[in-house]
Formats: structure tokens, sequence, C-alpha cells
């Protein structure tokens, strides 16, 4: 098929493929190797030349992270503002993305591409006010104001991704169900709910991971330990040893307790998840 | 599109059992409909408007005044701030890295990715695994990935450095010079950012039609020239929207110098959007953080013209 095809012409195709393959493989795993080899050791291993490409596997940065900062509480931290972020981001996009796919409307069309087009505004181009508006409705350093500024930001994304998993379903079964005098909530959840979930379930893993990864809103906004997420906490980890004496071990073991749970949702849902990335970028 | 009952027929058509919603759906003229096509949008709206569109306002107004939480001032200073702007060394060296970055990333980018994307593309053993861990970089969270790059290129223990040390007898020290943090900085957003382009780049090769290839075979077009004159006229105005997407979106954050040079040495690798957050979220200095954000602002406006206009052009049709 197409693009193979024009490979299979080069002479040694074969060899370049593998070549890239190979090239390809140790520039993207290099840094995720390096910084499980350096989470799973112990401390001294890591300062030594010539280096130590395998050290003896250890937990003990995990144990001396715990004592020093209150890992499980950031671990919930952020858990929480992804989760909620997920949920927020989905009900509103969903609502709006049904209302833009099916429901006619004048103007509506310029509506949705002033939704869509507002993510073109950088994030940080509101951060100050932010502070004044979260600062006024008592939602400074919580995780609920967090929340809500990352829900809007990624809300117009998934309006634009669910907008074309929704008009893919025909709507003929809705119809039937209005016809048959289906309330409201009935043709949600048992008509639409269910076609629609792959739509859903690929939008909720991708806002799941940005927000997960997300340190602008955290970094600017919370500043105690009850709202503080991982990724403040390993630049708070960071920040507050000397440039000469950066405790490598902990920020890698930060980084593989971000990571890790990160990259196998990945792996385990890389077609649900490409075509949510897709499904938005073309169209 | 699909038959529009009027409320009258779907009333006949069901007997005595018509629902509330029987009359707002499929109805033409309803008003009704329109509610609900306003009450569907509005969280979506109401949230865009109080944490969007109202503080870009707030920015612009902030900008022209010397408001700061430290000193407690807040009056109108007219145009103030942007001078100060144009001779603050932390925003020229942020103006001027962020130029370059935006465009060296980008173009490193897009080469990558297509490479990236053909590799994926092509029929070989081991193309599952390469598509699967081509999502990795996408997925590490930015902020790790700059902590890992910085370890990394330790001068000490770092991989990279010890590699590079090994091939060629130099001993690197990355992030005391102005030009090798800048090129590491924009290899770290290149080895971060361009998988993402791929995935995007793949799904537009599969799109392309394969008689288009068979019909410039015929023609006695080499896999070069089609790859030319086929594949990359086809698939580029997803390059540019890609492109774009990626560039506002790299504009508006800082997370991965904020992990890997924190901006130095010196501000030689700080970009605008660490200056907004150092000015206006570490200091309080709102007014001054305001006028950078304008200054962003603009910088995002030009660059989103430019690539409508670029779209425009690269238009085809088949």
């Amino acid at each position: 098929m197409n693009l193979s095809s024009v490979f299979r012409s080069f002479k040694a195709n074969s060899f370049i493929i593998y070549l890239g393959f190979v090239v390809f493989t140790i520039i993207v795993l290099t840094p995720v190797y390096w910084m499980t080899r350096s989470a799973f050791a112990v401390a001294s291993d890591l300062y030594k030349t010539p280096l130590i490409y395998f050290p003896k596997p250890s937990l003990v940065n995990f144990n001396m992270l715990m004592q020093q900062v209150p890992l499980f509480q950031y671990v919930r931290n952020s858990l929480l503002f992804a989760l909620a972020t997920t949920t927020a981001t989905l009900l509103v996009s969903f609502m709006a993305a049904y209302a833009f796919a099916r429901i006619r409307f004048p103007g509506s069309g310029i509506l949705m591409w002033v939704l869509v087009l507002s993510t073109a505004l950088p994030d940080i181009g509101t951060i100050v006010p932010l502070y004044q508006i979260l600062k006024n409705m008592h939602l400074l350093d919580t995780i609920a104001g967090i929340t809500l500024i990352l829900c809007s930001a990624l809300a117009p994304f998934t309006v634009w991704a669910l907008i074309s998993f929704i008009k893919q379903i025909p709507y003929e079964i809705e119809e039937a169900a209005i016809i048959d005098g289906a309330s409201l909530p009935r043709i949600f959840w048992h008509i639409l709910l269910p076609v629609t979930l792959p739509g859903l379930v690929t939008m909720g893993l991708i806002n799941f991971i940005n927000a997960w990864n997300n340190l602008l809103y955290p970094l600017s906004f919370t500043t105690s330990n009850t709202s503080k997420t991982l990724s403040v906490a390993i630049t708070e980890i960071y920040n507050s040893y000397s440039p000469y004496g950066k405790p490598w071990e902990l920020i890698m073991t930060v980084g593989v307790a971000m990571t890790i749970p990160i990259v196998v949702l990945v792996m385990f849902s890389q077609r649900a998840i490409i075509r949510g990335l897709v499904s938005g970028a073309i169209k | 599109m699909e038959k529009v009952y009027t409320s009258a027929e779907v009333g006949t058509k069901n007997g005595a059992r018509q629902s509330w919603l029987a009359r707002w759906m499929p109805s033409r003229t309803n008003q009704r409909r329109y509610l609900l096509f306003l009450l569907l949008i509005c969280p979506a709206f109401i949230l865009r408007i109080v944490t969007a569109a109202y503080p870009i306002f707030q920015t612009i107004q902030l900008s022209f005044t010397n408001t700061d939480l430290i000193n407690g001032t807040n009056k109108f200073v007219g145009l103030r701030n942007y001078q100060s702007i144009l001779t603050d060394y932390g925003v020229r060296g942020a103006l001027s890295f962020t130029t370059i970055l935006v465009v060296a990333s980008t173009a490193l980018d897009l080469i990558l990715g297509m490479l990236i994307a053909l590799l994926l593309n092509a029929a070989f053993r081991g193309r599952g695994f390469a598509r699967t861990i081509n999502l990795i970089p996408w997925a590490v969270p930015t902020i790790v990935a700059g902590y890992v790059f910085r370890w990394l290129l330790d001068d000490q223990f770092g991989l990279l450095t010890t590699w590079v040390y090994q091939l060629i007898g130099i001993h690197l020290v990355v992030f005391i010079s102005e030009f090798s943090a800048r090129l590491v900085t924009v290899l770290a957003y290149v080895w971060k950012d361009a998988p993402f382009i791929a995935v995007i780049f793949l799904a537009g090769l599969q799109g392309v039609p394969v008689d288009l290839y068979d019909a410039a075979k015929v023609d006695g077009a080499n896999a070069w020239h089609r790859f030319w004159s086929v594949t990359v006229p086809l698939i580029m105005p997803l390059s540019i929207t890609m492109g774009l997407f990626r560039l506002l979106w790299s504009l508006g954050s800082f997370d991965l110098v904020y992990g890997l040079t924190q901006g130095g040495p010196g501000v030689s690798t700080s970009v605008l959007a660490l200056q907004v957050f150092r000015t206006g979220i570490m200091f309080f200095k709102f007014g001054m953080a305001s006028a950078i954000s304008v200054v962003l602002l603009i910088f995002v406006a030009v660059i989103g013209l430019i690539g409508l206009w670029l779209f425009r052009r690269s238009e085809v049709s088949y």
C-alpha cells in the first residue's frame, strides 16, 4: 500500500529502514532507560565513573522520597486533579459537541470556530488575570481551581474531536428514540452513551494524560501540600538543592512515579489515543 | 441531511404518546430547539469567556498599569511597561531565543516527523513495536523530560556526555555555553514533539490515494519523484496546520525549559512564557508580566497569520 511501495523500489531499502528503526528506537528509549535506571538504584551507584549501566536494583529512593515529601498525598492530588479535569471536560465538551453536530442553529459554524480557535491563545497569556480571578473566587490553592482552568483549556480540542466522533454515528438511532418519546436522560444513557463511548474513552485518555502532566496551572496556583501535584513536587525537589549537588536519584524517582502509569496507559490504548489525536487534527 | 419531522407529523405518527422532546428536537422553526442548542453549548462558552476571553482583555488592560502585588501599586502608566521591555535583559534574551526555538524546532519537527512517519508506514518486522514506542515521548510529562535530559547531559555522570567523550574525546559542559545550551534545548523539544507530528503525518500518508502513485509510476516517476510530487503536496496543508498548532502550543508553555536549563546560562535559553511566569507569578509584577504576555500574543498572531497564508497557498485538490 501507498508509501511502502515507494520504499520497496529503493535499492537496499530494507537496510535503510532497519537502520532508521534502530536509530529511532535508541533515541526514543535512551531517556526512558536512563530515568528508570537512576530511579531504581542506590544513589552512590549513580555518581561513579566509569558509569554503571545496570546498577543493582533497589527501592531505597522511594523510601527516601517518602521521608522527605508526602509522596502519596501528591499522587492523590495528581489523580484527583486529572480525574476531575477529565470528567468535567468530557461532560462540558460532549454537550457542546452534541449541539454542534446535531442541532441546526443559525451561526453555529461561526460559534464552533470561535470556540476551537480560542485554543490558539497561549495559556500563559492569561495567567496573571487568572490568578486574580481564582483569588476572588477563593479557589486559589485548591484542586477545584486548577481543575476549572484546565478544563476550560482542554474543552475546545475535546469538542472539536467529539464532533467528528458524533457525526460518524447515524442519526436514525436517536431519531427513532426521540419519536418513540424517550426522555432526554434516557436517550443520553441508553442510546447516545453506548455508541459514543469509544470517542469519549479516547478523549478521556488524552485529557487525563494532559492533566496528569500539566505543570503550568498547579505551579502557578497551588502552594500547600493539600493541593500540590507531582509535577510541582518534582520542581520543588530540584529547586531546593544547590546547582552542584542535585539529588538526581530522587528527581528521577518522582519522574518514574509520574511517567510509568502514563506510559503503561498509552501502551494499552495506543490505537484509541492515536484515533483521538488524529480526529482532532484532520478534517 | 436527515428528514426533519414537524411536531404535527411526530404526533400523528406516534398516536397519543408524544414527548416534550419530540416537540423540541426535530421541528424546523422551533425556538425551543434553539434553546436546547444554547443550553448545551453554554457551559463550554461560559468557561471560555470567564477563563480565556475576559482574562485576555484584562491582560491587555493590566499591561498599561504598574500593578505590583509586592509594592502595592496599580496606576495607569501608559506605554512605560513596553518601554522597559525593550531594554529588559530578560525579555530581550527570551525574545531572541523564542524566535530561534520556534523556527528551528518547527523545521526539525516537520522534517523528522515526516521521516518517522515514513518509517512507521514502511513494511518491516518491528513496525508495531516502533509505532508503540513512538507515543512515549508524547506521553512523558514535559517537565520530567526536561530533568531527564539535564541528567543525561550532566558533565560528570551523564550518559550522553560520556558517550560523546568516548566517541570523540571531547568533554562536554553543555549548560555553560550559550550555543550548546540552546542547541540542546531545541533538540530536546524535537525529541518531545516530532513523534507526535509523525502520528499526524502517518494518518495523512495513509489517506493518500494509491492510484495517484500508480499513475505517477506509469508516467515513469521514480520513488523520490513520487514522494516530492505526489505525497508532499497532498499532505502540505496538514503539515502547515500541524506545524502551526504545535508552534502555538509550545509558545504558550515553558515546562521543558523550566526543567532543562531554567532559562540559563544567563537568559540565553529563556522563553517569553517563562519570563511571564517569573515576572508575574514569582515576583507578582502583574503589569509588567501582562505587557510581556501582550508581546507574546502579538507573536502568536503574526505566526497565525503567516500560517493561514501558507495554508491558503498550499491547498490542492485531487
